[in-house]
């Protein structure tokens, strides 16, 4: 049989791997859970509505939107707690960094 | 800032590594991001398999985490009450089963076999203690914070706890996980009240302290049907009480469920189905349980030692209160959300038991991961089409996706494929041949539509049938994938040949 022939009659499998995982740049639209009750999948602009409306301070979809693992992205470097901020290099640290390590020795 | 600009070229950066560790561990100290008052990027209220999962994915993907849980030991029912517990129950009552009954025929002389229920009973606990410790250590390698005590909502984003250790403490989160499972749902009406020691609930039914002479279990679901099997292999007499009029519960397949009650039958287990129970009453030391006919009539009074009720669970958030954070629940109790976890309330997602789906450790663990996946990249997978469901009696009983009854009312075209173990050879050489494997494909696509099995080994083999559901294979796919002989797995492979051509050994 010729190689193409061959190649035609091939068996092609059914099963999909998905690949090397990438994430989408967008965050997914939000849909009703699979296993809610056909009422509250009737009704899931309500649950939206009520879910935008939430007045929690950072919301996990905030931390959605910005991709970030560790939290919230701030605009402004004030905006965000104080344990993010730099802090000033004591006097020992800067003798340090300059001597490049040889003044403990 | 400037001055550490100019210096961090590669050399000074080494000669920086080579430096004192002392006077470096101090700067590092100095220069630490959080201290312990600052809000966690995650708290996780429930230490089950759900959210302790969670909590270590959280930590994973870098958050500061926390777990709350009251039960002051991780693992929730799962480990506490549940899974575990009724497997070690499961494996050695089953080893005293048949040392006593089927090594005959292996050319085993046993001696006098006899029970000695509290080592068992120790043997469980045993088990459970090793798992929980572990997952604190687990908890620490991943620096998730375990706080030991009982979470209320005081905002939507905060939380107070009150101490297992005696004392309050409030801790604040960006995001946090409703991981607070479930619990035993009493008998409907409340006409029998479970005294945990007479009338059980399964938590009971694993701490029996003598085996009952009669034992009557209300619902034949699988939790009824693995405890039954337990205290039955240990001697008692065991009837299963069902209002419907199948075993296994939901999701399996009818052909199944008729194979897998005649396969207990033989063990001696009993069934009433299409059966109501109407009361329990506790009298001499016995008691006394009315059913009726589900259909109305034909009362019978059964006499018990022990009843078990195993009537199902339902979602637990006493003490939470979830009001103040403004959390919906629907009719029965259950956390809604979406499907990325969230609750009606930004920044507050929940998973497992106490919200939508079955109530599986796995299928738990499967969305604390998913949530904390949205909460980190915006994005989580799980498939419900691909959710395993196990019966650890002997023979397992387990299966995935769709039933061949679901199918019907669907009026989706299919296929089957079964297989008996008793053409297996390693069933055979094991003389363990009870049960099939039994695929459903779609007609046009040959695509794996549900793998249903009752066999040896049922609970280990259905993964290779989770897979195939997951990645859409087809029979022929299994089919010409080379399985190893001698094993049970060729009755799988011998199953998807028989769903998509024929099979060779049957």
């Amino acid at each position: 049989m010729l190689p193409t022939l061959r190649l035609a009659n091939a068996r092609k499998p059914l099963i999909r791997f998905i690949g090397k995982r990438q994430w989408p740049s967008k965050p997914e639209e939000q849909h009703p859970h699979p296993f809610a009750p056909p009422e509250l999948k009737q009704h899931f602009a309500d649950f939206l509505k009520k879910f935008q409306s939430s007045s929690a301070t950072s919301s996990s979809s905030a931390t959605a939107k910005n991709g970030s693992a560790t939290g919230p992205v701030y605009e402004e470097f004030w905006q965000a707690p104080a344990r993010y901020r730099k802090r000033e290099l004591e006097e020992w640290e800067i003798d340090l960094v300059q001597s490049g390590g040889a003044s403990v020795h | 800032m400037l001055q550490v600009q100019k210096v961090s070229s590669r050399a000074a950066a080494r000669r920086l590594r080579q430096a004192g560790s002392a006077q470096v561990t101090r700067w590092q100290q100095q220069r630490g991001l959080a201290t312990p008052s600052d809000p966690y990027d995650a708290i996780i209220i429930g230490g089950g398999p759900g959210g302790y999962v969670a909590a270590i994915k959280a930590a994973q993907h870098g958050l500061k985490t926390a777990c709350i849980e009251k039960r002051g030991s991780l693992g929730g029912t799962c480990l506490n009450v549940g899974c575990i517990p009724s497997k070690a129950m499961l494996n050695n009552s089953h080893i005293y089963h048949q040392t006593q009954h089927d090594t005959k025929r292996r050319g085993i002389d046993v001696g006098n076999v006899s029970l000695n229920l509290p080592v068992m009973l120790k043997a469980k606990e045993d088990a459970v203690t090793g798992l929980t410790k572990g997952i604190e250590v687990l908890f620490k390698q991943n620096k998730v914070d375990y706080i030991k005590g009982t979470a209320s909502f005081v905002s939507p984003t905060k939380v107070a706890v009150k101490l297992n250790d005696g004392g309050e403490t409030e801790v604040e989160a960006k995001n946090i996980i409703i991981a607070t499972g479930s619990e035993v749902a009493p008998f409907p009406g409340g006409a029998i009240e479970i005294d945990e020691e007479q009338i059980v609930s399964s938590t009971g039914a694993l701490s029996l302290k003598e085996v009952p002479e009669k034992m009557v279990v209300i619902g034949g679901g699988i939790i009824g049907l693995e405890m039954g099997s337990v205290w039955s292999r240990l001697g008692a007499q065991v009837t299963v009480v069902e209002f419907l009029g199948g075993i296994g519960g939901a999701g399996i397949d009818e052909e199944i469920a008729k194979q897998f009650q005649r396969s207990l039958s033989k063990q001696g287990l009993k069934f009433m189905l299409n059966t109501k129970v109407v009361s329990a009453e506790k009298k001499d030391g016995k008691v006394y349980i009315k059913t009726e006919s589900a259909k109305g009539g034909k009362e019978e009074t059964l006499e018990a030692n022990v009843v078990l009720v195993a009537v199902g669970r339902r979602p637990y958030t006493e003490g939470l209160n979830i009001e103040a954070a403004g959390v919906e629940l629907d009719n029965k109790g259950r956390v809604v959300i979406d499907d990325q976890f969230n609750t009606s309330v930004q920044g507050i997602k929940c998973i497992g038991d106490v919200t939508f789906g079955p109530m599986l450790a796995h299928k738990a663990e499967e969305e604390g991961i998913a949530a904390v996946e949205y909460i980190a990249k915006g994005h989580g997978h799980v498939n419900y089409h691909a959710i395993p469901s196990v019966v650890y009696t002997h023979p397992e009983v387990a299966w995935v996706g769709k039933t061949e009854q679901e199918l019907k009312a669907a009026g989706v075209k299919y296929k089957v494929g079964k297989f008996p173990f008793a053409a297996n050879s390693r069933a055979k050489t094991n003389l363990d041949t009870e049960g099939t494997v039994k695929f459903l494909t779609e007609a046009e696509t040959d695509r794996v539509l549900g793998v249903h099995i009752m066999g040896p080994n049922a609970g280990e083999m259905i993964a290779e049938g989770v897979l195939a559901v997951e990645y859409g294979a087809s029979a022929e796919d299994i089919a010409r994938t080379c399985h190893a002989h001698p094993t049970l797995s060729e009755a799988f492979k011998e199953a998807a040949m028989a769903a998509y051509d024929k099979p060779i050994h049957f």
